[in-house]
């Protein structure tokens, strides 16, 4: 199993689409938590309310990231995940990874172990990112530098990375159902964007929608994050990502990721294990 | 230890109402080349997929090197190159080799050896995207040898190479075999299949029509081409003759079907009689000839 992994790794590794999509990411969530406000706050028009210095200090680190992560980073992850699957259909390498020694879901189970293990620098680099961005902006500020403890670090670790592995689940479990990527992709983002993003900006006008909300993986990908201190108000201005609620507790929105995540993969798997290879 | 690495029993495959292969029984002894051939859509890639577990058949059963198709003790002395070689266009062709000897379980050391065996040695540094279709395949042959396999399932393998290449893959076949190696070899073109390979199963339709060595297909007709002048004189004298069974017009000149031990008293016929012999010269039917008559048959009866 591990020299599967190591296969897998190396494959990511050498991919360039592994390589863009952490460079839009980090990119987006640099322009987004540091750049945008610090621009607005050195050059705050006269009349509006100041923008805070503080989520942009070292202090807030994990609390400003990690708002980013529900929505951007979902879809991000989404695409990491239908890429990491599909291009193996597009690419015509299923069969020859499948004719090696593994059977198949052996071969699927190095494949995702590769993923999630994918996924954690892509967490870790978001939040060296901003660390760096934080440290700068305390020190052109004269603020004080003081740090997130390691505990509430390697939860907001923890939960960037299971909100993120929900998402690329779905883009795997996607991946296998359309045997690709083009309508993968466009099957994940048209979900996210109107599926949960409508339906959750519904929900805040029409209270029925509530209980359908809360089990959609926006939502407890938000709530999780809540869970670990992001203000709510600082999620309602976020363009298609906005969060308006309902959110539910953090210990709810952790099991019903982790079930998303393990729904969507063993569905996966099933279907891979069944169908043809044509 | 069975002496048959590959046999089927009825297996058969259906999408829908299509019959993709019909009640297919066929078995591959150990160490032979073994060559399948048919027309492209007669079942072959389908019959070869199932062989290698990625197909699952509707009926019948499989056996591959003792075990079931597509199991690891199967695929671990197994390698395939079915279609066109599935490897990433991103990575060179050392680190596409290098993953898949991961996956596969073989010792790194064999990738360096592949590589020199079909003559990518000095390319392996580039990426496959950018490699020509020659290259590709030869890339995609040295992966499948990666785990150095006893059985070896190509398909295809001369698709899109040059004369030359052609020419050097069916050498490399031909060594593989020498080596011991099982070759199950998918191929539509005769003249690779004629040169290569120790026995044939001609498939058409999804159904297995004839098996047998490239002799025993091309048969026991043997024929003469006589070309003589006059040739009406010539034809007259050849069908009084006891040994000749049947004497046709073919190519300008008179193909006789005889057996070949009758050749010099045919020429000493027609000689005596005056006729002037220019050419005289044994005929048999080509593997191509056995095979469009055998795969054009089915569809001249429906």
């Amino acid at each position: 199993m591990s020299r599967s992994v190591a296969a897998e790794l190396l494959v990511a590794r050498k991919r360039a689409s592994t390589w863009i999509l952490l460079g839009i990411w980090i990119t987006l969530g640099m322009l987004f938590a540091y750049l945008s406000p610090y621009l607005t706050y050195r050059n705050g028009a006269e009349g509006q309310a100041p923008t805070p210095l503080t989520p942009m200090l070292p202090e807030s680190l994990t609390k400003n990231l990690l708002g980013g992560f529900p929505f951007f980073g979902g879809v991000i992850a989404l695409m990491l995940g239908v890429l990491a699957v599909g291009s193996e259909y597009g690419w015509n390498t299923l069969k020859t990874l499948l004719t090696q020694r593994a059977g198949r879901l052996w071969m699927f189970a190095a494949k995702l172990v590769a993923l999630a293990v994918v996924l954690l620098p892509f967490v870790a680099a978001m939040f060296a990112a901003g660390a760096v961005a934080s440290f700068a902006i305390a020190r052109a500020e004269g603020a004080a530098v003081a740090w997130p403890s390691a505990w509430d670090l390697l939860r907001a670790v923890g939960a960037g990375w299971l909100v993120l592995a929900a998402w690329a689940a779905l883009g795997v479990l996607l991946a296998v159902l359309s045997r690709g990527t083009a309508l993968a992709v466009g099957i994940g983002v048209l979900y996210t964007f109107v599926v949960e993003g409508l339906f959750s900006a519904l929900a805040s006008q029409v209270s029925q929608l509530d209980g359908l909300v809360e089990y959609f993986i926006r939502a407890n990908a938000y709530s999780l994050v809540i869970a670990l201190g992001v203000p709510t108000g600082s999620l309602t201005d976020n363009g298609p990502g906005s969060f308006f609620g309902p959110a539910v507790g953090g210990g709810q929105a952790l099991a019903v990721l982790t079930a998303y995540t393990a729904a969507f993969l063993l569905v996966a798997a099933l279907v891979l294990r069944r169908r043809d290879v044509t | 230890m069975s002496d048959f690495v590959l046999e089927t029993q009825g297996l058969t495959k259906r999408y829908g109402e299509v019959v993709a292969v019909d009640d297919l029984t066929m078995r591959v002894r150990r160490g032979e080349v073994y060559g399948f051939l048919g027309p492209n859509g007669a079942g072959k890639t389908t019959t070869l997929r199932m062989l290698l577990g990625l197909v699952r058949p509707t009926a019948g059963r499989a056996t591959v090197l003792g075990a079931r198709p597509g199991s690891p003790p199967a695929l671990r002395r197994t390698g395939a190159l079915v279609e066109a070689p599935g490897l990433y266009p991103s990575l060179s062709g050392r680190d596409n080799l290098r993953a898949l000897a991961m996956h596969a379980g073989a010792p790194s050391q064999r990738v360096q050896l592949v590589l020199e065996q079909v003559g990518l040695a000095d390319r392996a540094g580039d990426r496959f995207g950018t490699y020509s279709q020659g290259m590709k395949q030869r890339l995609g042959v040295a992966a499948a040898l990666l785990k150095d396999p006893e059985l070896l399932v190509l398909d295809e393998p001369t698709t899109g190479l040059d004369p030359a290449g052609m020419a050097e893959m069916r050498d490399f076949i031909r060594t593989l075999g020498r080596e011991g190696r099982t070759v199950l070899l998918s191929s539509h073109l005769m003249a690779e299949v004629e040169q290569i390979c120790d026995r044939v199963g001609v498939l058409s339709n999804g159904t297995l029509i004839r098996e047998g060595t490239v002799e025993e297909l091309r048969g026991g007709d043997h024929s003469l081409w006589v070309h003589a002048e006059p040739l009406q004189r010539a034809a007259q004298l050849l069908e009084a003759l006891p040994e000749v069974e049947a004497v046709a017009a073919a190519n300008g000149g008179l193909r006789v079907t005889t057996t070949p031990q009758a050749a010099p008293a045919i020429n000493r016929a027609l000689v005596h009689a005056g006729v002037a012999v220019s050419e005289l010269r044994q005929e048999r039917a080509s593997l191509e000839e056995v095979f469009l008559q055998l795969t054009r048959q089915p569809k001249e009866e429906a």
